[in-house]
């Protein structure tokens, strides 16, 4: 198994090969997908769009095409999770940060499939993958969100099955602007492709029960959400991750 | 019999069952009676539920043959006659060592055919499943992907288990050096 480890977008990413690394040129034009994303869409980077946007200095119509897209895109989200997720802070800022990274890792992958036909992305607690190791499919622990350095169990990539994302009030605060009182302190979801998986890891956490059941009846994923009482819930898809 | 496909239908209906998440005696009583195979005796108490208490995941069927006397042989749910009070079922089990599989009436939606069927562990419901039936009366798939709740089971160690990533919240670049992550990732899994 080759690992390569880079930081980027104030966050980690983690690429496993199997069959070894990839070369150089390989390398380089993956992180600079996320390079790329982070330059246009880094709130922390004063010189990029959106912090010019935040600032009032560059009109969001005025905004080069990608920007705008990926506005929209998290517009339509907006609507398809009745409001859960949204690029708008409660202080008004617009902030992409909730679609942005899925949307980099879903391109690194696309990056990704015409060097190898087996491998596993990793970034900030989110995960793409393809094919298999070793024979076998991708295993992904996902973690107790009362005890970092445990697992609350293990989630298999297989099939159409690629993504999955964890939302949670832990760690890093970002992009989780609740409705309501806290519901849910980590939410879980698999999906066939990586934006929807964050994204409605994000509504859920954002959200309530009734957004929970909305959620999974309306879009194809699979849940393990962790409840603020301790409690947890599973789609029928998501029970064997936890056992039981 | 009239009352008892009216019970039949209450039970099918999941919302209903997964409200009353602490199974009461009456409950028990009314899944017996929407069960083509357990047995109600007369007086409507928790007597059986151990017609499916066999550790096989689910004794019920459609043809609710245990049953004395009247009709009973259609699937339709309509349970087994009222008359007899005791068949070959054993019963005396008390609602909190009620264990199982138990099945609802079958209801017309606009899946098709379904059953909601629970199972009971020591007088709790531990598990609510929605079946689709197949024409012939088999089970498919479930069809909601509603998130029920789940027992936790134990938490797994990070070294007892075989992964090669971990998902959790967001962490940052800091956050990633004391991660799980970090530790598969400098182990090479």
């Amino acid at each position: 198994m080759s690992v390569h480890v880079f930081d980027t977008m104030g966050t980690v990413v983690s690429l496993r090969t199997p069959a070894g690394p990839l070369d150089d040129a390989a390398l380089e034009s993956i992180e600079d997908v996320f390079r790329s994303f982070d330059r246009r869409f880094s709130l922390y980077d004063e010189r990029s769009p959106l912090s010019r946007i935040a600032r009032g200095d560059l009109a969001l119509t005025a905004a080069d095409a990608v920007v705008r897209e990926t506005y929209a895109l998290a517009l339509d989200w907006r609507t398809r999770t009745d409001g859960a997720f949204t690029p708008h802070r409660p202080d008004g800022v617009v902030d992409l940060s909730g679609v942005v990274k899925a949307l980099a890792m879903h391109d690194a992958g696309t990056e990704l499939d015409r060097h190898s036909p087996d491998w596993l992305l990793t970034v900030g607690g989110d995960v793409l993958g393809r094919g298999s190791t070793d024979g076998s499919a991708w295993r992904v622990g996902v973690v107790d969100p009362d005890a970092r350095d445990r697992l609350l169990g293990t989630a298999t990539l297989s099939g159409t099955r690629r993504a999955l994302a964890t939302s949670g009030v832990a760690e890093r605060g970002q992009h989780i602007w609740r409705r309501g009182p806290e519901t849910f302190v980590q939410v879980t979801v698999a999906a066939d492709d990586v934006v929807t998986a964050d994204v409605i890891a994000t509504a859920i956490t954002a959200g309530d029960l009734e957004d929970l059941d909305r959620l999974t009846a309306s879009a194809d994923v699979d849940v393990v959400a962790v409840l603020a009482d301790g409690t947890l819930r599973a789609t029928p898809g998501a029970r064997a991750w936890v056992g039981r | 019999m009239r009352s008892r496909a009216l019970a039949g239908g209450v039970v099918a209906s999941a919302a209903v069952l997964t409200l009353g998440w602490q199974i009461g005696a009456a409950q028990v009583s009314a899944l017996n009676a929407a069960s083509p195979v357990t047995n109600s005796a007369g007086s409507g108490s928790t007597s059986s539920g151990s017609a499916t208490t066999a550790p096989s995941p689910s004794a019920s069927s459609s043809s609710g043959s245990s049953s004395s006397g009247s009709s009973s042989e259609s699937s339709s749910g309509s349970s087994s006659s009222g008359s007899s009070g005791s068949s070959g079922l054993s019963g005396s089990s008390s609602s909190a060592s009620v264990s199982g599989t138990f099945d609802g009436a079958t209801t017309q939606t606009q899946f098709g055919p379904v059953q909601v069927e629970i199972v009971v562990s020591s007088g709790k419901i531990t598990d609510v499943k929605a079946l689709q039936l197949t024409n012939d009366g088999g089970r498919s798939v479930q069809i909601s992907n509603q998130a029920a709740p789940i027992l936790r089971s134990e938490a797994l160690t990070a070294q007892s288990a075989s992964i090669q990533s971990v998902s959790g919240a967001t962490y940052t670049s800091q956050g990633y050096m004391t991660s799980l992550q970090s530790a598969i990732d400098q182990a090479g899994l």
